[in-house]
């Protein structure tokens, strides 16, 4: 059977779930710096127990970290999340279409600032990560239908917020 | 509208009459937006190669030492597997039985615990336990000895063809292939031969080869010939004649055109093989030739 102890093995796991273990985090945070530390931490732990843990629960096991080291971090701090923004790219666009897609934006991430931690980790974890409800139940250790709720609350609140209702 | 229903309309589970209805609301549109802008929305860079060499290089000293640990506790784990095997082999080498051979041409002499003698003739071997020799006087012979036994408990000579038994005297036991001879100088023995117990008093010998048991007196010695370095047969078959010659000089004995079966009464010397040779040579009519460690006895008559 592989071994996370093994070189190989353990560097696929890295390659593989650490661009979701930082963006989960990021999205609780809103803090890259410190996204990117608990990355870093959460493997450590996991080679530190490369023999306990088998490849298949390796990947529950950084979230389950990642998750217990953003909850020993300040979480009072404020977040401020910025995301980039692929539609920036191509602007055939009028002026005033782009003004207006702007303004939307900006709305939006206040929107995703005011959201509560969770609704808005499911939300950007499923728009931006394409993870599947079931899986983002699995990392947030809670049933499906919890994240529908989440998922469907986040929604509502958001566009409340931007309609301004 | 079922619960969650916006969650569910975003993974395409709402049945086509809900999914009209929901299409037909005024909230529609902007939820369309909301999703359709949120889907452009991009987490910030992570470069995952770099991540994971700063992870490599910031545990790269934990990694070594990782490396330098394992090996002294395998060096421990060793160390501890040894001194295991040490103190059981120890423990069971202590319960096993004491053992004195000789090789050919050689002599022992052993003092059992409760100072009986033995002297143990050329190529012969004794097992006893020191253990159990309060318990039990019991050895185990391969070979030939002589037995000053200490009064006492019952004493046992085991050897492959037969058992002998005593309580305190002095006598000889040999057991060679196809041969086996207890002579009994002091006391009585008794010698169980085949289920059969045979009692044998001093200057006895019960004498078996080949099967056939014999019992006839024997001179007055007080000990075997042997132990006054001299083998002495009486009647016996050249072949074991010959084997005992080997085993006194560590020789190769050969023969050529003799008789082996012939019987041989007489002795040799077991310090001058010249004068053994000739010893056994003459009355059987044969001649001999000796080069090193080999002898060739062949007959008289015979073509050379």
């Amino acid at each position: 059977m592989d071994n996370v102890c093994e070189e190989e093995v353990f560097s696929h796991l890295f390659k593989t779930n650490s661009k979701t273990v930082f963006n989960y985090i990021y999205y609780k945070f809103g803090n890259e710096e410190k996204a990117y530390d608990v990355v870093q931490e959460a493997f450590v732990k996991l080679w530190e127990n490369c023999k306990k843990v088998s490849p298949e629960k390796a990947k529950s096991y950084v979230y389950t970290v990642a998750n217990n080291l953003y909850l020993n971090v300040i979480k009072a701090e404020k977040v401020r999340l910025k995301y980039a923004d692929r539609s920036n790219i191509t602007s055939n666009e009028t002026p005033e279409f782009l003004m207006e897609e702007q303004e939307y934006k900006q709305k939006l991430d206040n929107a995703l600032n005011s959201l509560p931690e969770n609704q808005r980790t499911t939300f950007l974890l499923n728009r931006i990560d394409g993870k599947k409800y079931a899986e983002i139940a699995e990392m947030e250790g809670v049933s499906v239908k919890a994240i529908e709720k989440r998922m469907h609350l986040a929604l509502k609140a958001l566009r409340s917020q931007i309609d301004g209702i | 509208m079922q619960e969650n229903y916006l969650a569910k309309w975003l993974n395409n589970d709402l049945s086509e009459e809900e999914l009209a209805v929901f299409k037909n609301s005024d909230e529609y549109a902007s939820y369309e937006k909301l999703i359709k802008v949120s889907g452009s929305l991009e987490a910030p860079d992570f470069d995952v190669d770099k991540a994971l060499d700063d992870f490599k290089n910031t545990n790269l000293t934990k990694d070594t030492k990782v490396i330098r640990m394992s090996p002294m506790k395998k060096l421990w784990r060793i160390a501890a597997a040894i001194a295991v095997i040490f103190v059981v082999s120890y423990l069971y080498v202590s319960t096993l039985d004491e053992s004195v051979s000789t090789q050919y041409a050689e002599r022992s002499e052993v003092i059992l615990p409760d100072n009986s003698e033995i002297i143990l003739n050329a190529d012969s071997r004794i097992t006893y336990s020191e253990k159990n020799w309060d318990k039990e006087r019991k050895i185990a012979l391969e070979g030939e000895a002589f037995f000053k036994v200490a009064k006492g408990q019952k004493f046992t000579v085991a050897t492959a063809d037969g058992l002998v038994t005593v309580l305190g005297t002095q006598f000889n036991v040999e057991n060679r292939k196809g041969f086996f001879e207890v002579t009994c100088y002091e006391g009585l023995v008794s010698v169980t031969y085949n289920d059969k117990t045979t009692k044998l008093p001093a200057g006895n010998s019960f004498i078996v080869f080949n099967g056939n048991v014999v019992e006839r007196e024997t001179p007055a010695n007080t000990t075997p010939s042997w132990m006054s370095f001299e083998s002495t047969f009486k009647s016996i078959p050249l072949n074991y004649v010959l084997d005992e010659l080997e085993r006194q000089y560590d020789i190769e004995v050969e023969t050529q055109n003799v008789k082996l079966d012939q019987l041989f009464t007489g002795s040799f010397s077991n310090t001058n093989l010249n004068l053994a040779l000739q010893s056994i040579s003459t009355p059987s009519q044969m001649k001999f030739k000796q080069e090193g460690n080999n002898v060739l006895f062949y007959a008289e008559n015979a073509p050379q």
